[in-house]
């Protein structure tokens, strides 16, 4: 990690704790809640994976982080610092008014206005297909944020460079495969110096030989001290990345652990045991 | 072939191209005032809110419906007389062509907005782009790549459709043929095939580099 691009943890503010707190998530015509009740912290610099069977709630646990899906009871904080909460959009902004003095407390309140708190990478390729792979990165930072666009074309190459496609900055996303929009979805992402990145299912749809590349760069972000929540159904990225797992189940947390290495080999709860079981395929020849 | 040399009258030839400046003029404010109206609409017929979507559906229903010459027909001698508007018959003409064309241009606009994924929308919003950017910068070039080729179509109909201003009285390229044949039938008895051969082909080739533009773009932009 000697690339200054990907360091996004060097910046005062990117020490903060995310708090998930009694987050309950309900569509109206739906009987039960998608989440019931999450609760959990994510210290910066910590890697979280989020395992489970579908539908247990995982993807719109991180939708409610990034915003996406309104959350009906809960809150979601960074250090003091109110994110989404289940009250009205005034409440934030009275919340972050205490704390925040400067006069962009409201607009950070929504947050989605510079600065950017949450980044996200979809499961299905989501670039902009009206932008080249450079203007893909660089439309949000110019726009959103205010910068220089000398400075954010710089920062793009080194992002490119260090997911090894700078030599496609002018593609358009429609000549890249599957792996190599990821990697430029993931750069559309850091750009911003998220504090925190969200990845749901980003392999999911890709071809398996595309998976590594992909896999590769979280990786490396993890190892720069990028703090993440990532929902995956790759076991074996599960096991190399987490620092902490979460298993989810029915909108509940079943099984959680600090340590990856254990919660593979010797899960504690049954639940935990039966979803592993499903992973691993096994049959006595006759 | 004795017809044939009515073309070669004085006068004959450059009142065909007038009547053609007509017609063009006429498609052209309409497609041009059509544009702002289509993408308004097409917009308003996103909205969720059941009041516009149903005032949007009726406005469609009827344009769509109703044959383009009753609509002239209504403008021209139902409303603009019953509310003695100031309306001349080429007035009348935009105005309905405008409605029709405005309709038309919705329905491809709000086609084309549906048809981006919810994933553009939500991957602008957690990059913090506003609606208004959201739209602006993603999803609208999108839109008008799709929508492009279908309203090139819509022009070009629009064009043919112009025809339909003669029976309102305007002095189009139609209206001119046939003012032509009828002030030489005792000269020329058999111009008709050659004056409106002519007028056929001055549409053609008002139409065709439209229709050429709309395939070279559906081939370029077929793969988003």
């Amino acid at each position: 990690m000697t690339d200054d691009a990907l360091a996004t943890t060097n910046s005062s503010t990117q020490h903060e704790t995310l708090h998930i707190r009694h987050i309950v998530k309900q569509y109206d015509n739906a009987d039960k809640p998608v989440l019931n009740d999450v609760s959990f912290d994510v210290p910066a610099g910590q890697v979280f994976v989020i395992l489970g069977p579908s539908g247990s709630g995982k993807s719109t646990l991180l939708r409610t982080i990034a915003g996406l899906e309104p959350i009906q009871g809960g809150d979601i904080t960074i250090g003091d610092e109110v994110l989404r909460t289940s009250g009205k959009k005034k409440d934030i902004e009275k919340a972050n008014a205490a704390n925040t003095s400067n006069t962009s407390g409201s607009k950070a309140a929504k947050g989605d206005t510079n600065p950017v708190k949450v980044g996200m990478v979809f499961q299905s390729y989501d670039l902009f297909p009206n932008k080249t792979v450079l203007g893909n990165i660089m439309l949000a930072p110019v726009l959103v944020q205010k910068r220089k666009k000398d400075e954010v074309k710089a920062e793009a190459i080194k992002l490119l460079e260090r997911v090894g496609l700078a030599d496609r900055q002018d593609a358009w996303p429609h000549e890249l495969s599957g792996g190599q929009r990821q990697r430029v979805a993931i750069c559309r992402a850091l750009i911003e110096h998220p504090q925190i990145m969200l990845f749901d299912e980003v392999t999911a749809a890709l071809d398996p030989e595309m998976v590594r590349e992909v896999l590769d760069v979280i990786v490396e972000l993890a190892d720069s001290g990028q703090t993440m929540l990532i929902v995956t159904h790759e076991m074996a990225f599960a096991r190399a990345v987490a620092d902490h797992i979460i298993l989810l189940e029915d909108g509940g947390i079943v099984e959680e652990s600090d340590d990856a290495e254990q919660f593979f080999t010797h899960p504690q709860s049954e639940r935990a045991q039966q979803f592993l079981n499903t992973f691993t395929y096994s049959r006595e020849r006759q | 072939m004795h017809g044939a040399e009515i073309l070669l009258q004085p006068g004959v030839f450059p009142r065909l191209l007038q009547g053609l400046w007509v017609t063009i003029w006429i498609a052209g404010v309409s497609v041009l005032l059509s544009l702002p109206v289509g993408l308004v609409v097409g917009w308003l017929m996103t909205l969720r809110n059941p009041i516009v979507r149903f005032i949007m559906r009726v406005y469609l229903d009827f344009i769509r419906i109703m044959p383009q010459l009753a609509l002239l027909f209504i403008a021209f001698y139902g409303f603009a007389r019953a509310f003695n508007w100031n309306l001349d018959a080429t007035g009348a003409c935009v105005l309905v062509f405008v409605l029709w064309g405005g309709a038309e241009l919705g329905d491809l606009v709000r086609g084309a907005l549906e048809s981006i994924p919810r994933t553009q929308y939500e991957s602008a919003q957690v990059l913090g782009l506003n609606s208004w950017q959201t739209f602006s910068r993603v999803i609208l070039p999108q839109a008008l790549r799709r929508l492009l080729p279908a309203s090139v179509n819509l022009i070009t109909r629009i064009v043919k459709t112009t025809s339909l201003a003669a029976l309102l009285g305007v002095i189009e390229v139609i209206k001119v043929g046939q003012q032509i044949i009828d002030a030489n039938r005792f000269q020329y008895p058999d111009a008709t095939l050659w004056i409106y051969g002519v007028i056929f082909f001055m549409y053609f080739f008002v139409c065709w580099p439209l229709s050429i533009v709309a395939r070279r773009l559906e081939k370029r932009w077929a793969h988003d």
